[in-house]
């Protein structure tokens, strides 16, 4: 007993102290890739995106991160040039849907500033989301240090964290959960399956996404969004952050152009 | 006899067909596959299969493939030298899809059966367990996905659920119940459902029903681009994506006979090991947290971050997302950087021997962990375990052995097995593991060669191709057919996973319920890798 | 009326009673027989009240027997507590009756019922009447013989006639040893009249007294389901009609008790502690083993019937400690077990004749025993529901409910243990003490089990699907018995004075001041307690009560020496008081925090399972598991398993067969080993049967022979 105290504390503190302090050490995320202006011929990048999530904008190649699936194939084509790669990992937004109006979003509120309880709702992840939600709850990342907890049981739960596409042998799973749990209620939909099926949904077995059943409330893209992405949306759907865009951002010599893609 | 002994048998017969007394065998073999390929009509597959089963071959797939008015059914097995695989082929009519099911006598057939039986709606005759699996009691009988003209894009509309429907119970007993489990249980588990089947305090039998997270992986591909389906071998299971896209990858190159620069190749091998010692520590964090132990959780899950960060910095993507590419790898890691993480692994292995040390000192630990789960050397053999699972019940197979792939015929490196086939053995299993990548991680960074990391030498060809890894979990093969225009017809997974849950129970039986997350953690499986 | 007067009347309507049954059409017969069952429960009532609450008495010859005396009745104290019992028990079984036996219309003659039935009645009343052996034999033999006939009623059934048979010669061999232990009593000179016996009972050499002592114990220990001889009880009581049911525990149960607390101390007082103590014992012993067979039973007559050993075992327990007091000079404390004693079978009467009406309820409703076949009743029988968990609460000695009180008591009782002088006993009061006080514990389990498995959850069969609720005439009497089952757990100082009327003749002392001291009473003066006693109990606020209530206070303590005035206390009443008030309080608190909200109702959470079935929720077996492991050298079980498979290697499975067999501990220990030396010494006898007649002869002769050789010897001893 004494030998795993010493242990500890011999160890000590590996957590981060974000978000009071901005965490800069490297690979805490793969960062994604953002608005890049290319010439007229370079275009052709958005047609080798697997997961058509790029787009162009107004002379730029844009990213849908509702889509972007972390592939790498927008910086590693040979023949093209790369697109930007921005770092960072504070991707969660409020949900980008046009059936769910914006406005009517909002966060938790204040009784929830201390303490958020969250259950997770597995709805045919890879794992790797899974893995990265998990991190949170260990030693690096330690959510538990901003009053965040994962509750086993629905009817504790404020927020309910989905991964996945949603298969359809989850479906019911994922609809008992959600109508179990206490109103005010938020959802958070994590990962790039959950908020457009990914690359395996839509299809016989699985949807679109999370919000095609449950109504989300704000999304973490990213495949797997690492674990300060996802600790951003909790914050976020606590009050206690503050959302950007799900589409790569528009710079200040934009001209308001329609999508291509 | 022996697998190289069988082997030689079915050379022999290969020469003189008449010499193997079934009428209708034709053995040949397949350069493509590769594989010693056994073909023989469906009335003389029990008769073919009880003479390959003398050689005590590992199951490895079932793969199905619709050719024409057929069905093409490929059972492959490979054995304990390196003597390659054997394919068991028949075909069966589709008007009359009807087979002698092979799972009596090679039990690890079981489940793939079941999964055949469902997706293809091909009958195995006197299995006794075929009905709901893959597709759960919501979708209608008679209705199968894998079957061509199926809409693999179109949401299927459902029929409901007849309300006399009940799941399976094995157990009859007096006051015999069961303790559900899932699908949504626990903190950060995969949805999976267990039925542990009881009388009250200790739990006879565990059923496991799975495939909640079914995401039609192997229907979804066919008819996309290989660079397309590379995305799902990545993504469908995230903790071990990068020996999944391996063994695609390795299919894929097989299939158009495209030779992988040597770097590429070391490189891969790199990874996966480094996939390997991360994974390994992710599961040795999930059973000290299993048994509550949470200094060591902590501990164990440090290392799992740095090495996950060590991934991010070395590849940009902390799951190695993105890296295998059919020819090669998307990036080339400078030798420098490769030495720093071979370092930084060496460091981290350090602290990770340290924690074992301290966890075999500590006998609260070792008391739940002890004789937990027992899986007997037999059992293991029969119902076809692979990976540490295996290992850890005295079965000494390992594909890097025995069917090497990549650098690792060039490599040294020890294959560590235990016997006692419970919890402990296979917490050693990993830790012993661990020590081996990371002398593999060192080796491999003492002898880099250079050049390109990629090669675009690559002709589609149509015909189809084995590909195997020994993932984190355990053996897996992928199965990919291509047609003329380079796209993928049919692609079959076989992940450890699926095989070593057909086994679970063997563990999960009767124990008291409290051990049951112990059980379920030594075991270390991946749904979603099971699933697809 | 006198309450002689009222026996006279019983026994008349118990004629009248069998004259209509005989004349009337059976459709008639139920509710005739509910009515004059009635009467009967009544007058008993009446007659026991008397005797009890008035203090009157009577004796009276009914007739003289040629060559062996006079049979007479005679009224005590004692008797009358019975009697209030019984009648209370009656009433409640005469009016169930009436909806209960319906179901036999047609199948059973009702007319058979009746007649048995009004015939007990009659039998029970002159068995505790009784002035003198042979009436007491009498009524007694012809008590055994209807309660068989009344258990193979429903002799159609396939286990019914066993378990009959099984009963009937158990309770023979008991009244044998009891009419040789009257033989011997009356061999000491007064003959067959009680009081003859009393007088020259003092004189007997110790061997003859505890000869009569243990045939006497064991004889009614039969019919009070005392270990070892009870293995016939569970069964005959799982046959048995509902309404006789309630009557064998709620009545012939006490008339074992009855012998043997008539006789000790009262006809042959003991003079040495170690029959009270062997009875302290086999009753503790009775007690455990009755809870653990009752924990472990699934059905739910069955275990109601290993219930009442337990509780027939308590009673008995403390009895037998009195007794033990009583021999070591301590009259007082033996008092207070007595009174236990009495309380407690009074109040194991009360409830488990509800819960045996509450378990007929069920199978009425539903169809079902089996409590791993039911589930969920309460929203079905909402009534039965509630009166069955009164009797749970009472049985499992919940206050504010009777079975609290008695078990309290009996705890403190054997507490008193310091009070003797012999080590060995001191030790063997621990031990008991503590056995009772693990049986109090698993009576818990063992009836949160009964009611939850068979009124919570989920049904499990479709029969538990689609029970429905009694007709008002079972639900009223039921209510009845759990009225009184609260009264009597709620107003324990009443109950205890008047208990003490038929105690304190036996101890010659007045245990109420000890019990219930009259300063609780406003109407007595303090003057017999000091003073600082009375400062200590102002302080603890235990004088509530006195200027508001008219009757006794409410606080049952017994009073020490001056260092230690209270030795114990406590206060049911108070209890209830202080639930309500918190019931009360939570009900407010929950409805003021719920007003203006909305408020959402879900079902269980289920994981996110489709359904939850029915098979996925505790069994009854499950939930007793825990005991039936631990208990496993107890029950000792013989476990099988069949593993069906379809493969050689056995991985198929396709069912998992468990059985599990258990023999009761007494038939292992007693029953199987006498029979099975029995069957082998008539397998011997048989042997000798060879059919040649020559063998024959010469077994005739070596008869012959050893006839004349063992009068000689006689002969010459003499």
């Amino acid at each position: 007993m004494t030998k795993w105290i010493l242990k500890g504390l011999a160890t000590g503190i590996k957590t981060t102290a974000y978000p009071s302090v901005p965490e800069t050490a490297p690979g805490v995320s793969p960062g994604r890739p953002g608005t890049t202006y290319f010439a007229d011929k370079d275009m052709e990048l958005i047609k080798h995106c697997p997961a058509k999530a790029l787009f162009g904008k107004a002379g730029s190649v844009r990213v849908d991160y509702r889509r972007c699936i972390h592939c790498f194939q927008c910086t590693r084509t040979e023949g093209y040039p790369s697109i930007d790669w921005e770092d960072g990992f504070e991707w969660a937004s409020l949900a980008g849907y046009p059936e769910r109006d914006q406005v009517s979003i909002t966060p938790l509120g204040r009784p929830f500033s201390r303490s958020v309880h969250i259950r997770i709702v597995d709805a045919g992840a890879c794992g790797a989301c899974m893995s990265e939600i998990a991190q949170l709850g260990k030693p690096y990342y330690n959510f538990h240090r901003l009053g965040l907890f994962v509750t086993p049981t629905p009817r504790k739960a404020d927020i309910l964290l989905a991964v996945g596409p949603l298969t359809d042998h989850m479906r019911l799973a994922l609809q008992k959960t959600y109508e179990a749990m206490p109103s005010p209620r938020r959802v958070v939909a994590v990962g790039t399956c959950a908020l457009s099926g990914g690359p395996f949904g839509p299809s016989f077995i699985s949807g679109a996404g999370i919000h095609e059943t449950i109504p989300v409330d704000f999304s973490v893209p990213g495949c797997p969004p690492p674990p300060l992405a996802v600790l951003h949306g909790l914050l976020l759907a606590a009050g206690r952050a503050e959302p950007v865009p799900l589409k790569s951002r528009d710079s200040a010599r934009d001209n308001p152009g329609k999508e291509v893609r | 006899m022996r697998y190289h002994e069988q082997i030689s048998r079915f050379k022999k017969w290969q020469k003189d067909p008449a010499s193997s007394g079934i009428d209708g065998l034709s053995i040949n073999f397949d350069q493509d596959i590769p594989a010693l390929c056994l073909k023989c009509p469906a009335d003389r597959i029990l008769e073919v299969a009880s003479i390959l089963q003398e050689g005590r071959p590992v199951f490895a797939s079932l793969v199905v493939e619709e050719d024409g008015g057929d069905w093409n059914l490929g059972y492959f097995f490979y054995g304990d030298s390196n003597e390659g695989l054997i394919r068991l082929g028949t075909s069966v009519p589709k008007n009359r899809p009807q087979l002698s099911s092979l799972s009596h006598l090679l039990h690890a057939v079981d489940w793939h059966e079941r999964e055949v039986e469902d997706l293809f709606g091909l009958v195995f005759e006197g299995h006794p367990g075929l009905g709901d699996f893959v597709l759960h009691e919501e979708w209608p009988e008679g209705i199968n996905p894998m079957k061509q003209g199926f809409d693999a894009l179109t949401p299927y509309p459902h029929r409901e659920v007849s309300p006399r429907w009940r799941p399976v119970s094995l157990v009859r007993a007096r006051g015999a119940f069961m303790m559900p489990i899932g699908p949504v249980y626990s903190d950060y588990a995969e949805s999976a459902h267990f039925l542990l089947e009881t009388v009250g305090e200790d739990v006879i039998r565990t059923i496991v029903r799975l495939f909640y997270k079914y995401r039609g992986v192997e229907k979804i591909a066919q008819t996309r681009t290989v660079s397309e389906a590379l995305l799902l071998s990545e993504r469908f299971t995230g903790t071990s994506a990068f020996a999944h896209s391996l063994a695609f990858c390795q299919a894929i190159e097989r299939l158009w006979k495209c030779k992988v620069p040597d770097r590429a190749v070391a490189l891969r091998t790199f990874m996966a090991e480094i996939e390997r010692f991360r994974h390994h520590v992710a599961a040795v964090a999930a059973i000290a947290a299993s048994t509550g132990l949470g200094v060591a959780t902590s501990q164990a899950a440090i290392m799992e971050e740095e090495l996950l960060r060590l991934s991010c910095r070395l590849t940009g993507h902390r799951y190695l997302f993105g890296l295998n590419l059919p020819g090669g790898l998307s990036l080339d890691i400078s030798d420098p950087d490769l030495r720093g993480a071979v370092r930084e692994a060496r460091e981290v292995l350090q602290r990770f021997q340290d924690l074992r040390r301290l966890l075999t000192y500590t006998s609260s630990f070792l008391d739940r962990i002890e004789q937990v789960g027992t899986v007997s050397r037999e059992c293991a053999r029969t119902t076809g375990l692979v990976g540490p699972v295996a290992r850890a019940s005295g079965i000494v197979k390992d594909i890097r052995k025995v069917l090497p792939y990549a650098l690792y015929k060039d490599l040294e490196f020890a294959c560590p097995n235990e016997k006692e086939g419970d919890g402990y053995a296979r917490l050693r299993i990993l830790f012993d593991e661990c020590k081996e990548s990371v002398k593999i991680l060192d080796s491999i960074a003492g002898r880099l060669p250079g050049g390109p990391v990629r090669t675009k030498q690559m002709e589609p060809r149509p015909g189809a191709a084995m590909g195997w890894v020994e993932a984190p979990i355990g053996a897996a093969f992928h199965w990919v057919r291509t047609g003329k225009d380079g796209r993928i017809e049919r692609y079959r997974i076989s992940p450890p996973s699926f095989l070593n849950w057909h086994g679970f129970h063997l563990a999960a039986e009767r124990f008291a319920f409290q051990d049951f997350p112990i059980i379920l953690a030594t075991f270390g499986l991946s749904v979603a890798e099971s699933d697809r | 009326m006198h309450p002689e007067s009222l026996v006279l009347l019983i026994l008349a309507l118990c004629g009248f009673g069998v004259f209509l049954s005989l004349i009337l059409p059976d459709r008639f017969n139920r509710t005739v027989l509910a009515l004059i069952g009635m009467l009967e429960a009544a007058a008993m009532l009446m007659a026991g009240a008397g005797l009890l609450l008035r203090g009157m008495s009577f004796h009276l010859s009914l007739w003289q027997f040629p060559t062996l005396g006079t049979l007479s009745i005679e009224g005590d104290a004692l008797s009358g507590v019975f009697l209030s019992v019984t009648a209370i028990v009656l009433f409640a079984a005469s009016l169930y009756a009436t909806g209960q036996i319906k179901k036999y219309l047609g199948r059973y003659s009702i007319r058979r019922l009746a007649i048995y039935l009004h015939l007990l009645t009659a039998s029970i009343v002159l068995i505790l009447t009784a002035a003198d052996a042979l009436l007491f034999l009498l009524s007694w033999e012809t008590m055994s013989i209807l309660s068989y006939l009344l258990v193979n009623y429903e002799y159609e059934k396939k286990e019914t006639p066993k378990a009959g048979l099984h009963m009937l010669a158990m309770s023979e061999v008991g009244t044998m040893a009891v009419a040789i232990a009257f033989l011997l009593l009356a061999k000491g000179g007064g003959g067959f009249e009680f009081s003859a016996m009393k007088a020259t009972s003092a004189a007997l050499s110790p061997a003859v007294r505890w000869t009569t002592f243990l045939l006497v114990f064991f004889g009614f220990g039969v019919k009070a389901g005392l270990f070892p001889v009870n293995s016939w009880l569970p069964r005959a009581y799982g046959v048995a009609p509902n309404v006789f049911t309630a009557i064998l525990a709620g009545i012939t149960l006490n008339l074992g008790i009855y012998g043997i607390i008539r006789l000790f101390p009262g006809l042959m007082p003991m003079n040495t502690p170690w029959p009270g103590l062997l009875m302290l014992i086999t009753g503790s012993i009775s007690a455990i083993l009755g809870i653990l067979y009752a924990t472990k039973e699934n059905n739910l007559k069955v275990l109601l019937a290993h219930s009442s050993i337990e509780n027939a075992g308590i009673v008995i327990a403390a009895w037998g400690a009195g007794l033990v007091f009583l021999a070591q000079g301590h009259r007082i404390i033996a008092g207070m077990a007595f009174i236990t004693s009495l309380y407690h079978m009074a109040n194991h009467s009360l409830y488990k004749g509800l819960l045996f009406l509450g378990a007929g309820s069920v199978e009425s409703g539903s169809g079902e025993l089996d409590l791993d076949r039911l589930g969920g009743l309460i929203r079905r029988m909402p009534w039965t529901a509630l009166f069955f968990l009164a009797g749970s609460l009472s049985i499992a000695a919940l206050p504010p409910f009777n079975g609290f009180v008695s078990e309290w008591l009996t705890l403190q009782t054997l507490l008193q243990a310091p009070a003797i002088n012999s080590l060995e006993i001191k030790v063997a009061f621990a031990l008991c003490g503590a056995v009772l006080a693990l049986t109090a514990g698993l009576a818990v389990t063992c009836f949160v089990k009964a009611f939850s498995m068979a009124f919570l959850g989920t049904a499990r069969s479709g029969r538990a699907r689609k029970a429905a609720e009694v007709p008002f005439t079972m639900r009223a009497p039921m209510g009845v018995l759990a009225f009184l089952c609260l009264l009597m757990g709620i107003l324990p100082t009443y109950v205890i004075p008047t208990l003490d009327r038929a105690v304190s003749p036996m101890v010659h002392e007045s245990v109420t001041q000890a019990l219930v001291p009259p300063f609780f009473t406003p109407k007595e003066t303090h003057e017999k307690l000091p003073e600082n006693f009375i400062a200590d109990f102002h302080d603890l606020g235990a004088q509530v009560g006195k200027d508001v209530l008219p009757g006794r206070g409410l606080v049952v303590l017994h009073r020490g020496g001056k260092k230690n005035p209270v030795v114990f206390a406590m206060s049911t009443s108070y209890t209830l008081a202080v639930l309500l008030l918190l019931l009360a309080g939570t009900y407010l608190a929950a409805k003021a925090l719920s007003t203006g909200r909305v408020v959402r109702k879900r079902t269980a959470w289920d994981g996110g399972l489709r359904r939850l079935f029915s098979r996925m929720t505790y069994t009854a077996t499950g939930f007793s598991n825990p005991v039936r492991v631990i208990f496993e050298a107890v029950f000792h079980p013989t476990e099988t398993e069949d593993v069906k498979g379809e493969s050689v290697v056995r991985h198929f499975r396709t069912a998992i067969i468990r059985e599990r067999r258990e023999t009761h501990i007494v038939e292992r220990i007693f029953l199987v080993p006498v029979v099975s030396a029995m069957r082998s010494l008539s397998t011997l006898f048989a042997r000798m049967h060879r059919g040649r007649v020559n063998l024959y002869a010469g077994y005739v002769l070596m008869c012959l022979v050893l006839a004349l050789i063992f009068i000689k010897t006689l002969e010459i001893l003499q």
